[in-house]
């Protein structure tokens, strides 16, 4: 037994199936998908190199741009607005004494539905003849919004929807770091005549730091590969004002079958998701180790 | 030397298992050599009723269809006819029904499928450029010619074939026609002592009347452009000489002040709030629904329409109180004024990809679907204007006031010219919908759209050459 633990055919015998396995569905499909960025496949036709042509092609698309800029809005939207939000919410549910488990479960309950189920119900929100925006507007005297149907709005209405849909989530995130400070150290402060607001930003939101640029940091992937709640509530419209890249890469692949086109965008958005997370993690995303 | 040997074997054997695993089924890859083997056109063997005396083997064949919602439950009850029939016909057929939405079927689901080879042996069919054409110069689809001419029914069906033709052989069987007009509610009409739309000037008076009564002229619903662009396609057709043949063939240019002008004419009439507020909100339902609701006076639609308007469908309120006329002459157009949108373009196709049974299975699909018993039902039942010659005394029988009104604008057409959807390529045609949504919400002007679109279709163009 001893002398068979040192014989690495062993080792390579047990490590072998998964490595075969990993290379079969990941490793495999991954450098095809490379190696089909770089042709004009479509499934049907021959298939021809066409060197650089389908990257060139992604970046001088008007379409292809407004994605782009529809991926960064909501990397800002985010990060700027969403982010702050979660950290006040959890800061304020920390601190309720009673119905704590209530909150938690109420704030957290979108993020269990399925996209599917939040567009549909958010299009019934938005509905401009029987939605509650409408009514409530009409309260005040403003005319409906075709949240969905103008450029201006169609944006801001997904944006909304996706921040409702994920907030909850990190909230309980933010909250399970906030409820493992020992409590000592808050009490401390008390005595030292710290108020409420003074406790929170100078000794809770510090503590918590690496948590938060973790939730940062999934903000940022999020953003970058969303499309189910575009697909979902816009389909990208109206005239691709809420393309987002990964809707672009589904249309483009699927609706129009330029297999090869497609692949090339789905490594452009690799590469940005990649460069995004790295640059964050080198900068913003540096944390040090917190002992309490 | 044991512990070697010991874990040798255990070697090959995981390899083995590994192995066995990818490899590939015996007894499944025999019906695909059979396929090979009988691939089109494979005609001489079994017909229809081949050899029902031998015990019959069950197999199933694939069906993709599109028939699906409460709109489609009448032509969903011919196909199911069809298959009781033609399944009672071949010993031991049984169709498996796939039922997918239109367009998740057209734009999605079936082209992924014919890039992998894997699509169902039967299946609902587009033809055109984008569709049937593109399927079949790739092979995938089953050359119909020598089906037809065994059944004898080439000669029995109109002139219908054009989108679905390559090199002489026909690839795709329309189910029926449809011809794309205005649908004004009688009632509402009448109500405000307004003309049916016959002339132009009625049809810009009664919109303008009944937008200062606060009912919508015409419903729509834009958030699939496939739908404005089908008011679009008339009037550009109504400007416009050559129209949309001649769009592939740099004959008739998207930005020539002909198609700018019907362009013009559309965001004009989107300015003066002839469509329904907000709609690039509203989706092709709603705008069946605002015209059924009574919220819209006029709706521009196909024939295929008039089904909801019966008893016991969708928009059964409207029983009786709906019109249909051609869209009127433009006043100083250059092209045909009573050049009508018709179209055959849906209908089936058939993998090219059949063993003898498969093969068997589809001629008597073909055989039963594609009679007139089938295309008088589709007439009577759901509106559908036939793909085959039915006799006038068939025709006669035809009821329902709105498809009267269909045929009759049929029969008054001069000349007939299909969507530009089956002669554009995919990506002009999306461009299309992209623009004409801009347009829409007056984020371009006519010129503005047709040189987008133009300047596309040149690539597109050169890319075909």
């Amino acid at each position: 037994m001893k002398s068979t633990l040192k014989n690495p055919a062993v080792y390579i015998m047990f490590v072998l199936p998964t490595l075969v396995l990993y290379g079969l569905f990941f490793l495999y499909p991954m450098f095809s998908s490379v190696y089909f960025a770089f042709t004009d496949y479509n499934g049907l036709d021959a298939t021809e190199y066409v060197g650089l042509d389908n990257f060139k092609n992604a970046f001088s698309d008007t379409n292809f741009r407004t994605a782009i800029i529809n991926n960064m809005y909501f990397i800002v939207f985010s990060v700027g607005i969403q982010v702050p939000v979660i950290i006040i919410f959890a800061l304020l549910i920390s601190n309720v004494k009673r119905l704590k488990g209530f909150y938690k479960t109420t704030v957290f309950m979108p993020s269990i539905l399925s996209t599917s189920v939040i567009g549909i119900l958010w299009q019934f929100i938005y509905d401009p003849d029987i939605g509650p925006i409408t009514d409530f507007l009409g309260w005040f005297g403003i005319d409906p919004i075709y949240w969905l149907a103008e450029s201006e709005w169609a944006m801001v209405a997904i944006l909304i929807t996706n921040a409702w849909q994920w907030v909850g989530f990190y909230i309980v995130l933010i909250l399970a770091a906030i409820l493992a400070i020992p409590k000592d150290i808050d009490e401390a402060a008390a005595i030292d005549g710290a108020n409420a607001r003074q406790r929170a930003w100078y000794l809770t939101v510090p503590l918590i730091k690496p948590i938060i640029s973790v939730v940062v940091m999934l903000s940022i992937a999020g953003a970058m590969r969303v499309v189910d709640i575009v697909l979902v509530m816009t389909n990208g419209g109206p005239y691709g004002s809420t393309e987002v890249m990964a809707s672009y890469m589904v249309n483009k692949a699927m609706k129009y079958g330029e297999y090869g086109y497609g692949t090339a965008l789905a490594l452009i958005i690799f590469a940005f998701a990649l460069v995004l997370t790295f640059i964050y993690q080198r900068t913003f995303g540096r944390t040090e180790r917190i002992e309490y | 030397m044991n512990r070697k040997l010991t874990l040798a074997l255990t070697t090959a054997l995981a390899m083995s298992t590994l192995l066995a695993a990818c490899g590939n089924n015996n007894n499944s890859s025999e019906p695909s050599k059979a396929a090979e083997s009988s691939a089109p056109p494979a005609s001489e063997s079994a017909s229809p009723s081949a050899e029902p005396s031998k015990e019959a083997e069950p197999f199933t064949v694939s069906l993709r269809h599109i028939q699906i919602g409460d709109a489609q439950k009448f032509r969903k009850a011919i196909l199911d006819d069809v298959v009781k029939k033609t399944e009672a016909e071949v010993p031991g057929l049984k169709f498996e029904l796939d039922g997918v939405e239109d367009a998740a079927n057209r734009f999605t689901k079936l082209p992924a499928e014919m890039a992998a080879g894997n699509q169902p042996k039967i299946f609902d069919l587009f033809g055109g450029n984008a569709d049937a054409l593109k399927y079949a110069k790739a092979g995938r689809l089953l050359d119909l010619t020598p089906i037809l001419d065994e059944l004898g029914i080439k000669d029995k069906f109109l002139n219908v074939f054009g989108q679905f033709t390559l090199d002489g052989k026909i690839y795709g069987l329309p189910i029926g026609g449809s011809v794309e007009g205005v649908f004004y509610n009688t009632e509402l009409f009448s109500q405000n002592g307004l003309n049916p739309p016959t002339t132009w000037d009625d049809l810009i008076k009664a919109a303008d009347a009944l937008k200062g009564k606060g009912i919508t002229p015409f419903a729509m619903g834009s958030q699939a452009a496939w739908v404005p662009n089908m008011l679009v396609n008339t009037i550009i057709g109504r400007y416009t000489n050559g129209f949309p043949n001649g769009i592939v063939t740099g004959e008739v240019k998207w930005n020539q002040p002909e198609v700018v002008a019907a362009y013009d004419l559309y965001s004009d009439w989107v300015g003066k709030g002839y469509f329904t507020k907000g709609e690039l909100g509203k989706s092709y339902d709603d705008m069946l629904n605002d015209f059924a609701a009574g919220k819209a006076g006029m709706m521009f639609d196909g024939s295929w329409r008039s089904s909801a308007f019966k008893e016991g469908a969708v928009a059964a309120s409207m029983a009786g109180k709906v019109g249909f006329v051609a869209l009127p002459a433009l006043p100083n157009a250059a092209g045909d004024q009573t050049s009508l949108n018709a179209n055959y373009s849906n209908g089936y196709g058939f993998s090219s990809d059949l063993n003898d049974q498969e093969l068997a299975a589809v001629k008597g699909f073909i055989k039963n679907l594609y009679s007139d018993e089938m295309q008088l039902r589709g007439l009577l039942e759901d509106g559908v204007l036939p793909s085959m010659k039915l006799s006038d005394e068939s025709l006669a029988k035809v009821t329902d006031p709105v498809v009267k009104q269909v045929l009759d604008v049929m029969k008054a057409a001069g000349t007939t010219f299909v969507h530009f959807d089956a002669i554009a390529q995919k990506a002009v045609y999306s461009e299309t919908e992209l623009q004409l949504q801009k347009l829409i919400d007056g984020k371009a002007s006519g010129q503005q759209v047709g040189d987008a679109i133009q300047k596309l279709q040149e690539a597109e163009n050169a890319k075909t050459k």
